[in-house]
């Protein structure tokens, strides 16, 4: 059985660098997706998150387990994406590739997806980026955290040091300014948003 | 007034059951808020779409080692070892690439390669340390061989410049050389396959691309040459029939 987050900590803390590495091995995608979608580039997402787990490295002997390692993790890397929009002083880039490489989209296709759903998935991925590149740093913050790593309120409102409440409030702004944003019908194949605006047209007639 | 905070956890489902079953007595009597569901799932539906790029990652942090300094200056085993520190260490500052070619070998020097000088961007300041992150294999492959190798070397200087028992001799150190250029070639046909790994799915995607174009394009062809035929049939009964009516 593998070990906890907790069983490895304290044997690194004991200084055996491989627990370390499993630790790292076991949360750097999270921690990568997390940079990624926060500051929208993949390069930069790359160094934060390396610098965090190097950062963590540094202050494991600080870590008095009062919090879950992940969510110290979490905060570690929400701290350097903070400094990273700081010091470029612009908004998050939507990073998305130029044009559709069908070659390219053939192998990424699971068995059941079409290439059409494909391109179609990619379309409304990219206008996600987008749209959550307008949205301001703390209700971006507030949905990735709970849309993409699933974390609790509370959680969230820890991480972030604000109440429950503010939690709430952030992610539902955020959500209605998405929605605004996703139901255009400009986008080719229609996001899930437009598609039901259409159905309900469709229903109504 | 409805509650926003409640319609929220509804949502993520990340609410109390009193709540939830409070919330769930106000849908039925709130088209307002039964549209609002229906939308926010909507929204993330979409956002589900929304997944980062593969990422390069692979990072280890690592403690530098230090050759120990103390009892190495012993005559025979000194020397040599000395010398295996001195050629690391040029490499390691160096930053030495040697690599072997058709037309012979070539050596390169610099830092401003691949993920190196990516790190350099960040001004140097976390990597000022004995820890450091080396960057993913995938990444910078050669890069990496090449640290791996000064990574060896390193490790054999330290394990030849350790105090008193172990005396190393000409033949012994022959035979580490050796035994890193097996493993270092051994890594490199690993590599070789991975590529070769690699080529074969990008060609068979290639291939499964092309096979579904052409299939595309035959039922389109096919569908074209049904509705001439078609096309054809009906002109026939048509002048069957009307040469009948004449005929009569």
């Amino acid at each position: 059985m593998p070990s906890s987050d907790e069983e490895l900590v304290a044997r690194a803390m004991g200084g055996d660098m491989d627990s370390f590495n499993q630790l790292v091995l076991r949360w750097e995608r999270p921690i990568h997706a997390l940079a990624y979608r926060v500051i929208g580039r993949e390069e930069d997402a790359r160094d934060v998150c390396q610098e965090t787990f190097l950062r963590a490295y540094r202050a494991l002997p600080g870590f008095k387990g009062q919090a879950k390692f992940s969510s110290w993790l979490y905060r570690i890397a929400l701290n350097l994406c903070r400094d990273w929009i700081r010091r470029e002083r612009r908004a998050p880039v939507a990073q998305a590739p130029e044009g559709v490489d069908l070659i390219e989209l053939a192998s990424e296709a699971t068995p059941t997806e079409s290439i059409e759903d494909l391109v179609a998935r990619r379309e409304i991925a990219r206008a996600v980026a987008r749209a959550m590149a307008e949205l301001p740093e703390e209700q971006r913050t507030a949905i990735i955290l709970k849309e993409y790593h699933g974390l609790t309120f509370q959680e969230i409102a820890d991480l972030l040091d604000c109440p429950l409440s503010t939690v709430k409030t952030r992610l539902y702004q955020g959500l209605t300014v998405l929605r605004r944003q996703l139901a255009d019908p400009g986008i080719p194949n229609g996001t899930a948003l437009a598609r039901r605006g259409m159905d309900e047209q469709a229903d109504r007639t | 007034m409805c509650d926003k905070d409640l319609l929220v956890g509804y949502v993520y489902d990340d609410i109390t059951d009193i709540d939830r079953g409070r919330f769930e007595r106000h849908l039925r009597e709130c088209a307002a808020c039964r549209a609002e569901v229906s939308s926010i799932r909507g929204v993330r539906d979409d956002l589900a779409a929304w997944i980062p790029p593969e990422p390069h990652l692979g990072c280890q942090v690592t403690q530098a080692r230090r050759p120990s300094l103390r009892a190495w200056w012993t005559p025979a085993l000194g020397l040599a070892a000395a010398a295996v520190i001195v050629l690391a260490a040029a490499l390691a500052i160096a930053n030495v690439e040697v690599t072997y070619t058709a037309s012979g070998f070539s050596v390169r020097t610099g830092w401003a390669r691949g993920d190196a000088g990516a790190n350099a961007r960040e001004g140097g300041s976390v990597r000022d340390g004995n820890d450091q992150i080396l960057p993913a294999a995938q990444a910078a492959p050669a890069a990496l061989t090449a640290m791996e190798r000064r990574l060896s070397v390193l490790e054999a200087a330290a394990r030849s410049a350790a105090p008193s028992s172990q005396r190393v001799s000409d033949t012994e150190i022959l035979r580490r050389v050796r035994d890193l250029l097996s493993q270092s070639e051994s890594r490199q046909q690993q590599e070789l396959a991975l590529r070769i790994a690699q080529v074969i799915r990008d060609v068979d995607a290639q291939r499964l691309a092309d096979l579904s174009r052409i299939q595309q394009g035959l039922g389109r062809i096919d569908a074209m040459t049904t509705a001439e035929a078609a096309a054809h049939r009906d002109l026939a009964n048509y002048i069957l029939t009307s040469s009948r009516t004449q005929q009569k």
